[in-house]
This record gives structure tokens, sequence and C-alpha cells, in this order.
């Protein structure tokens, strides 16, 4: 009785391991982005997007895909820690990493290191991609560059003629300081004060009681949403009437539900094109709602979908080998995504960068062309 | 047998315990195993403390300290041999080990002479940005270098010294958090120091030898660079190890632990409070400036945002969850609160909570820490029947 009740396990065993080697190899992508702290939302919508990806893929594919999803903290130590797990793990053939650019600065050494193509979903450093040599590194979304030259000349179009500068003091908030400042002032613009926040500053009185003396007509916000939020509301309070341009930080639907009708107005840019713009976008939003997902994709979703997609893509074509795959990626040209075309340039930036100019109309991110503010039957203060 | 073998087995065998558990810690990735291994270390404490097994090993070791110190480093070479070409195991594990050498600096700070310091990392933080300003601008050889870094930290730390004195209780606490943000702020508006980007940091190198290589042994595969590191914060950690535990016996140890029970009772038997406060507070610096000197050049990247108000309070939890005042306790304490956070990845946005809620479960049920300090020993084997 026992012999037979062994012997039928043993023979189960054998069907089960026999089965699960007729299926599909098993292939994995690593996502390394913030799942906690202050900008979770962000990376919980890039790790849907990237599992949406994924989940796609599977059902037509010759390898079964599996996603790694690690949590950075937004934290260059901690990056370096899991990047060094992603990269040491031979099974992981490539990764979509990093939304926070301090901790990409911080991380593609390891991934040189250790020969693991990655490809940046969210970080807008230029020097995550243009700081160093290194091919394994690449990068869907703009740069902050881009961004903010677009920026500059666009309210330069709409008259306006005075600024005035509020950055956290982060990298991202200093480099859009440092960029649109450049930008602003090659193009006629004038800025008359520049006031340096930390990101998890409270309190803005202080600042915002000398905006309210400067008086400009901008006030450009570089920094985060949760921080955004912030000075928006207490803006309001001191009765200060400016437009509030923010950056690529702020375009999230957090802001809009931080602030409710005082977003009105706001104006961001942000790097690729909208999703309903795009020949993908439809069917990614609505993918992504059949699938249940707990949050938002966010505003870099799309990027993380797309840069999941984009390795997928490369291992299917070479089979799941690092440096193939990451020969496969350094020749991507004119490939098409639910972002735009991808092309990466020689240092592995995709240099397709369309950059969208966005207000907030009603409780939502609508793109300004196709708003009422556009069209004249609203007008954004001071114009 | 003789009671001295006796003691050496136990010694033995508490180590190759040790040393087993923390490689399948660092190794297993299933979340069953690791599950499994929870348990079974929970079940096993348990019942080695009702067996009175636990106590035999610490009375084994207060008898034989520098035995005790020497079998464990034994242990961690050979877990670092066993887990050579593991990376990331390998990075873990020296992380744990300069964890490990800031926490018992905090020990003789909070432990001993009763500072309690709130910006831990910062004086980490000094170390690791001197490491990365010095490797960049001057030739000093790499290991100079550790211990300038510490130097500084203990430097800058002084400046504190002043305000220290003249505050107690929660008012000295607020003026280490007050320096541990000022810290922070300052490295984010100095470009000079890389701003919020952050900086590089070289390798290290000793005498011409880059610890940044891997290890090439031939036939038998090859070693992991980070072995080099885990191998250098692992004597570290054991000298501070030794450094505390001597001081700990010693008389030095005696006035601090007459400061920090009652300043007036000390300073009214001619114990001068002042100074061996401010001892404790640049010796403790000092050990928290030489780990973050080796961690800057493991890493090999530093920004601002590595040295958070938050990690400070994660280096006091490391000490309090070990047991304040006990050396040995911050070994597995550190173990936990560095290792654990990463092992969760699995269930990742939620594994930071999961991580506090472990935290106040051990100390609902071991109050005074994973293994709270002894009774003073003025001699080894005080009090053995």
């Amino acid at each position: 009785m026992n012999f037979k009740f062994v012997a039928l396990i043993a023979t189960f065993a054998t069907l089960v391991f026999a089965g699960c080697s007729s299926e599909k190899e098993a292939v994995k992508i690593a996502f390394i982005g913030p799942l906690t702290g202050g900008v979770s939302a962000n990376g919980l919508g890039g790790r849907n997007s990237a599992d949406l990806a994924v989940r796609l893929r599977n059902a037509d594919s010759k390898y079964t895909y599996e996603l790694v999803a690690l949590d950075d903290e937004c934290k260059p130590n901690i990056g370096v820690q899991v990047a060094t797990k992603a990269a040491a793990d031979n099974d992981i053939i490539a990764g979509v990493t990093h939304y926070c650019s301090a901790v990409a600065m911080g991380t593609v050494d390891v991934y040189h290191r250790f020969g693991l193509p990655v490809i940046v979903w969210g970080a807008v450093l230029p020097e995550i991609t243009y700081g160093n040599d290194y091919k394994e590194v690449h990068r869907v979304n703009g740069t902050m560059i881009n961004q903010n030259e677009v920026a500059a000349q666009f309210m330069i179009e709409q008259g306006y003629k005075t600024w005035v500068i509020i950055h956290d003091t982060t990298d991202y908030g200093k480099g859009h300081n440092r960029y649109f400042s450049k930008s602003l002032v090659a193009q006629g613009g004038q800025i008359i004060g520049t006031f340096g926040v930390s990101a998890d500053q409270q309190d803005f009185n202080a600042e915002l009681t000398k905006v309210k003396q400067l008086n400009p007509e901008v006030i450009y916000f570089g920094g985060l949403a949760p921080t955004g939020v912030r000075l928006r509301s207490q803006m309001e309070k001191l009765g200060i009437n400016a437009v509030f341009q923010g950056t690529s930080g702020i375009v999230s639907d957090a802001f809009i539900e931080g602030l409710g009708p005082l977003s009105e107005g706001v104006l961001a840019f942000r790097e690729g094109a909208p999703l309903e713009k795009l020949p993908g976008g439809q069917q990614f939003t609505s993918k992504y709602q059949s699938q249940d997902y707990g949050e938002p994709p966010e505003a870099y979703g799309a990027f993380a979908f797309a840069a999941a997609d984009l390795i997928i893509d490369a291992i299917e074509e070479v089979g799941p080998d690092r440096s193939a795959v990451m020969q496969q990626l350094n020749s991507t040209r004119d490939h098409e995504s639910i972002v735009g075309l991808i092309t990466f340039d020689d240092r592995g930036q995709n240099t397709v960068a369309v950059i969208t100019r966005y207000v907030i109309q009603d409780g939502k991110w609508v793109v300004w062309d196709d708003s009422e503010y556009a069209q004249g039957t609203r007008k954004l203060p001071r114009s | 047998m003789t009671p001295g073998k006796r003691d050496f087995r136990a010694l033995i065998v508490a180590a190759g315990l040790a040393a087993l558990f923390v490689v399948l810690f660092l190794h297993l990735e299933a979340q069953w195993a690791i599950a499994l291994l929870a348990l079974g270390l929970v079940l096993g404490l348990y019942f080695a403390v009702r067996a009175g097994l636990l106590a035999r090993v610490q009375a084994a070791a207060s008898h034989h300290p520098r035995a005790a110190i020497a079998i464990n480093t034994i242990a961690g070479i050979a877990i670092i041999a066993v887990l050579r070409e593991e990376h990331f195991a390998l990075l873990m594990l020296a992380t744990v080990c300069l964890f490990v050498t800031v926490c018992l600096g905090l020990t003789i700070q909070f432990g001993y002479a009763g500072i309690v310091n709130f910006s831990g990392i910062a004086f980490f933080g000094i170390g690791a940005y001197t490491t990365a300003v010095l490797t960049a601008h001057s030739a000093i050889p790499h290991l100079l270098i550790i211990i300038v870094s510490g130097l500084v930290s203990g430097l800058i730390g002084s400046l504190l010294i002043l305000p220290m004195l003249r505050t107690r209780g929660h008012y000295a606490a607020l003026v280490t958090i007050a320096f541990g943000i000022l810290f922070r702020t300052f490295l984010e508006v100095n470009d000079t120091l890389g701003g919020p980007q952050g900086l590089k940091v070289e390798g290290m190198r000793i005498l011409g030898w880059s610890l940044n290589d891997n290890i090439s042994l031939g036939p038998l595969g090859t070693v992991s660079f980070y072995a080099s590191y885990a191998m250098l914060a692992l004597f570290v950690a054991a000298a501070a190890f030794t450094l505390i535990k001597r001081l700990e016996r010693s008389w030095i140890g005696l006035n601090l632990d007459a400061v920090r029970t009652d300043e007036t009772a000390a300073a009214s038997f001619g114990i001068d409070v002042p100074r061996w406060k401010i001892f404790a507070f640049t010796a403790g610096n000092c050990l928290a400036g030489v780990a973050g000197a080796i961690y800057a050049m493991m890493s090999g990247y530093i920004a601002p945002a590595s040295f958070n108000f938050g990690d400070s309070l994660l280096l006091v939890s490391i000490v309090l969850l070990g047991g304040s005042g006990s050396a040995l306790g911050v070994l597995p304490a550190a173990l936990l609160v560095v290792v654990l956070p990463e092992k969760l990845q699995i269930i990742q946005e939620y594994r930071l909570l999961l991580f506090a809620v472990l935290v106040i479960l051990i100390l609902r049920f071991r109050p005074d820490g994973l293994l709270p300090r002894t009774m003073r020993e003025y001699l080894p084997g005080w009090g053995r029947k």
C-alpha cells in the first residue's frame, strides 16, 4: 500500500516535470522603479505597464516572459543594491529601469560592469545616457533638455515676459532650473527670481511672499507632484495671480486629485505624444483597464510598456542572450511603439523625442491644441 | 572534558550554526524557504533559551573573549568563501558588516554613555563624502583614506559637542536631528560636492591591486570582486567589535556606564562627565566615518538621497532591536534590518509595511531587544559556578 502510494507520487511528479519541459523556455526581465515612498504612484504605474506588456506578449511568443519587479525606493544606495541583484542574476536578460534620475546615475556603472542591457523608462537627466559611453544603457523617454526648449518657446509665443522659478533642490528640480533658464533667456524671457526649495518642504509662505512682491506673470515650478500640489494651493491663499507652469514631474492624476478645482489652467510639458494620439494608445488604455490593476498607469506608464515591449521584440529576434539583445537594442531604428517611433542614437538615447504641451481643463490633463484655452474660449491668467 | 574544551566546543558549534543561517538567509530566494528559515530560527532560539544553551554560549564567550571573536571572524571568512561567486549576497554581507560597524559606534554613544544620536547616517555620509573627495583629488593611499575619513567624521562631529553638552535627553536628540537634516540640505545645495546628483567614487586600490576586479582562480571559477570588500568590511567590523568589547570591560566602560546611569552621582564621585561624553561621541562618529568610507568605495556612487533622516532612524532601530548596549545583539539586528527588506522584494510595495510590523512584534515579545546586554562582568567568567 505504502509502496503503491510512493509509486503514484513518483509517476505524477514525472508527468508534471515532463509537462514543464515541453513548455516554452522561461525568460526573465527585470523592472526597477520606486514602488514605495513619495513617487511610488509613478513606480507602481510603470510596473503595471511593464507587466501588461509581458502579459500581452506571452500569448504568442517563443518564450515565456516573467517580470521581476524590484523596488529602488528612489534612493541611489538601494538602487545599486537591487541593480546588482538583477544584474548578477544570469536568468535576467534585460531590464526596464528607473524613474528617479539620481538612482539611474548611480546604477549605470553596475549595468555596464555586469553587461545587462537596460532601457530607462522615466528618468530625465541628460547625463544618464550622455554622461558615459555605456552600450548597455538606453532610454525611451526624452531628456529635460528637449522638454525645456519646447516649454520656453511655447510660453514666449503666448506673450509672457516675466518668470519666477521655484525648483526643488533635487537633481530633477535643479536640472530643470538650469535648462529652462538657459532656453528662456536665449529666447528673450526675463527671470526675476529663482528659489530653491527642499522636496519635502511643507510651507512655502516665505518664498511666496517674496514672489508676490516680484509679481511675475508666470511661476515656473521644477519638481514633482506632491511639492507642486502644496505650492499651488499656498499660492492661492496668498492671492498670487500668475500662470502655474510645471514640468513632466507634475503630469500625473495625483496632482489633479490633490488640488481639485485649483488645478484649472496649470500648464506642463512632457516627452512623448499623449496616449490617445498614438496608434496603440487606445489599445494600451483599454488593455490596461481590463487587467484590474489597482493603480493608474500614470504619465510614464506608456514608456515602461514601450521599453518592455522593445526588449521582448529583441529577445524574440535574437534569443535570450544579454550581449545579443544589447546589440539588437543598439541597432533600433524607427521602431514602432505606443510612444511613437523609437530610434536610439550612439549613446542609446531615443532621438525621436516628441514633446507634448498640456493644460489642465475641468480636472483633466488636456493637450493644449485640443483645449478651450487654445481656441480662445477660456483664458489663462494675465494673457 | 575540561570546562575550557567544552567552552570552545560550544563557541564553535554556535558560530557554525550562525554562519549556516547567514549563508542560507543570504542565498535562498524562494519565499517558502525564507519563511521556513525564519520559523526555524524562532523555534531554534526558543528551545536554545529554554534549554539554557544560549546562556552557556554567552558564558563561554565571556570566559574566552578573544577566542570568541576569532572563531566568529573565521566563521565570517567561511561564509564569504562559500558565497564567493554570489555578487549580490556578498554585497549584502558587506553592507551588513558596515552597518554593524556604524551601530557599534552608536552603541558606544547610546548604549554606554547615554548620548542619543539621531544623525548616525550623517557621520556615515561625512566619511563617504570625504572618501569621494580624497580619492578624486589626492594621491593618499586608499587604506589611509579610510582612516582619515573616520577622523574627519569625528572632527566634524566635534562641532556638535558644545550644544550636546549644554542640552540633555530629548533636547540633545533634537540637536542631532537638526544636524542630520542640515547635512543633507548642505549637500543638496553645494554643487562642488556633486549637489543632489551625487558623486562617483573610485573603487578601492591597495598597493596597485584594484578591489573592483573579479579574482580569477583558473579552473576553480572566479571570485566576485565584492568578496574583497566583504572581507575588508568583515575585518573592520571584527576590529570594531573587539575594540568596544575591550572598552566595555575596561575602566573607560565603567566610567561611561556611570555617566549614563546617573550624571549627578557620577560627577559627585569625581568622574569628568563632559570628558566622557566627548570621548564616546567622537569615538562613535569615527567608527561611522570609517564604515562610510568603505561603503562609498564599494557602491561607487553616493548621493544625498542615501543619507536621509529615515536612515538614521534605521540605525537607531538596529541598536534598539539588538538590545541597547549589547554589542552582540547588533549582529542579528543589522542582518535583519538590512537584508529582510531585500528578501521581501517579492511583496513589493507592502514590504516596508510588513517589515515595520515585524520589528514591532519582536519588541513586543522581547522588549529589551534580541540579545539584551548582560550584567557587567569585572573579570572573565565572572559569577561562574
